[in-house]
């Protein structure tokens, strides 16, 4: 019991890094309905940058997140022109092969500045509470505040102004809102860098909770917000962060009682199950949308 | 042929089994991430069955390319629920569930002293067939692509018949031709079933020339890559996945024109690509003109006497 405990108060603290992931994929297919599989590698050209000047210019903390949020920014701002803005809105397929090129395009750059298998990134709250038997890492803990700090922050953008209407607005119909006098290609282009930038941020705390990253961050920050995003639902806020959650808590557990070989196999396994019985995923869209997003064709 | 072409030259058309297979599906209107599947599970079940059963290659492969296609008969069914996106992520979980149990997959029995057969993550050596009976790497490349022109002369014969005209329609519009009477279910599964048999035959292709597969070789950079190659060559014709596989390895990797940064120079080429032409080279419209001009060249004397014949 102890150790079921203790290995959801772990899945929980590292699904909230999932979860963050998630809501910045759940953000880019809410407005555009289009998977961006470069997302993953563009948040590692942020993290690279972070490490960067940690390692050349042994720049403090607050320096490295900056540069790493503005440098995931940056690469997101270059794949929205290149795959989404340029590509016509009809091709589907073609924004997501075009994303997949650019994600092997940044994955090869960083490997020519950075040849080397991993590099140190500065370490964050290097310590831990007890509570009984309970165990917490520092960093899981800054890393869960974090992320909770910066969904309260998200929800008042997205209903509490202006442009957050205008986002949901555009979430739910372009072609309506484009009629209300809303700029939709800005508001595109404004939750892309906003999706970008909060990838920067869970890039952040995952590669300091790590202490170290590798040019396969981005495969790996690509796949598993693809799969919190889906078991949550895709295109819901709430359901990107229970989707991390979930992930999160499955993948502890299944390490403990299965071993480590098993932890992707069962989350994999759980997805498919989702996908078959309950495709909506955990906060499913309603069946109207549901069925309007599968009636869209490559 | 020196031995670096013949290396290549089988790669390619190995390679364009897969993409073959992704394309099938394509037409369909389905997005696939997971044909490295049935590639990986035909590549096991037929090196099992020639390095540790003593089955011929022919069996060999008649049986890895047999189990592909029974296993993507299985997946049509949980996935025929699933569309667009939500199809596209269901056969990437389960690419990704048979690399992850090929990883604790082990099965080896004792041949000639040494332990032979699949070892979890150390992957599957040994598969010796091709060495053992003294075929030469110029003949196991003429092979390879034999078996290419009978899969592409085997598509372009479905493309001229009434299910080729399907396939298209349900990757048009699902419900349109429903309407129409065409039974989706029985549709689907036959392409699933048709895309898992051809990547089955590659599979099988691959683990003989290489004598040894892992599971890490069938991950999902190759599902991504095979899906790639279709729409970069053109959805308008079988050939498109073969000329997307001849631009990326033959002109690309073997000419190392670019090494070190040949992903920068094809990943940004084949972003512009998408720009100008998001349905790949040879894609409905190309083919339909070089159709019509092919038609209007030659059979134009029967044209003329249409016209003529009022006079």
């Amino acid at each position: 019991m102890v150790d079921f405990v203790q290995n959801t108060l772990d899945g929980f603290f590292i699904g909230s890094s999932y979860a963050l992931l998630a809501i910045g994929f759940t953000l880019i297919f809410g407005v555009m309905r289009r998977l961006n599989l470069s997302y993953g590698p563009s948040i590692m050209l942020g993290v690279f940058a972070g490490t960067m000047i940690y390692i050349q210019l042994e720049a403090g903390l607050v320096f490295v997140a900056c540069a790493t949020v503005l440098g995931a920014v940056l690469a997101g701002i270059y794949v929205e022109r290149i795959c989404f803005w340029a590509v016509g809105r009809g091709a589907v397929l073609a924004s997501m092969v075009s994303s997949f090129a650019i994600w092997m395009q940044l994955e090869e750059l960083v490997t020519i500045f950075f040849p080397e298998r991993t590099y140190a990134f500065p370490p964050l709250g290097d310590f831990s509470l007890e509570f009984g038997p309970f165990f917490i890492r520092g960093a899981h803990l800054v890393m869960f505040l974090c992320a909770a700090v910066l969904t309260v922050l998200l929800h008042l953008l997205l209903y509490k102004t202006r442009f957050g209407l205008a986002l949901r607005a555009v979430s739910e119909n372009p072609l309506a809102a484009k009629f209300m006098g809303i700029n939709t290609g800005l508001v595109v282009f404004s939750a892309f860098a906003l999706a970008s930038a909060i990838g920067g941020v869970a890039g952040f705390l995952i590669a300091s909770a790590d202490q170290q990253i590798t040019p396969l961050f981005g495969l790996w920050a690509t796949f598993k917000g693809l799969i919190a995003m889906t078991l949550g639902g895709m295109g819901s806020i709430p359901g990107a962060i229970a989707g991390g959650l979930l992930l999160g808590i499955i993948e502890a557990q299944s390490t403990w009682y299965l071993g480590a070989e098993y932890r992707d196999l069962v989350a994999y396994f759980v997805l498919f199950a989702f996908l078959v019985f309950r495709p909506g995923g955990l906060f499913g869209q309603r069946l109207a949308t549901q069925n309007r997003l599968s009636m869209q064709r490559v | 042929m020196d031995d670096h072409l013949i290396q290549v030259l089988s790669n390619i058309g190995m390679i364009t089994f897969i993409a073959l297979s992704a394309y099938v599906l394509l037409l369909t209107g389905e997005i696939s991430f997971g044909q490295q599947a049935f590639f990986a599970i035909s590549a096991y079940a037929s090196g099992i069955a020639t390095a540790m059963w003593g089955w011929s290659f022919w069996l060999g492969l008649l049986w890895g390319a047999g189990v592909a296609g029974f296993a993507a008969f299985l997946l049509a069914w949980p996935t025929l629920r699933m569309r667009g996106l939500y199809f596209a992520i269901g056969t990437l979980a389960f690419a990704e569930m048979v690399r992850l149990i090929f990883e604790v997959f082990h099965y080896q029995i004792e041949i000639d002293g040494e332990m032979v057969g699949p070892n979890g993550s150390e992957g599957f050596r040994g598969i010796r067939y091709i060495f053992e009976n003294n075929i030469s790497e110029f003949q196991y490349m003429m092979i390879i692509y034999a078996l290419l022109a009978s899969v592409l002369v085997f598509l372009f014969a479905i493309e001229r018949t009434r299910v080729g005209a399907i396939f298209r329609m349900l990757g048009e519009d699902e419900l349109l031709a429903e309407m129409q009477g065409v039974n989706r279910t029985y549709y689907k599964v036959m392409a699933t079933v048709i895309a898992g048999l051809i990547a089955g035959i590659g599979g099988a292709l691959f683990a003989h020339m290489n004598t040894y597969v892992e599971p890490k070789i069938f991950n999902v950079m190759l599902g991504v890559h095979s899906l790639a190659y279709g729409l970069i060559g053109g959805l308008g014709t079988a050939l498109g996945p073969l000329i997307g596989v001849s631009l990326d390895i033959g002109l690309l990797e073997s000419t190392r024109m670019f090494t070190g940064y040949r992903m920068v120079v094809f990943g940004g080429l084949v972003a512009i690509l998408l720009i100008f032409r998001p349905r790949g080279l040879l894609d409905e419209e190309a083919v339909h003109a070089i159709r019509s001009a092919w038609r209007r060249k030659t059979p134009s004397t029967r044209q003329q006497s249409e016209i003529d014949a009022p006079d």
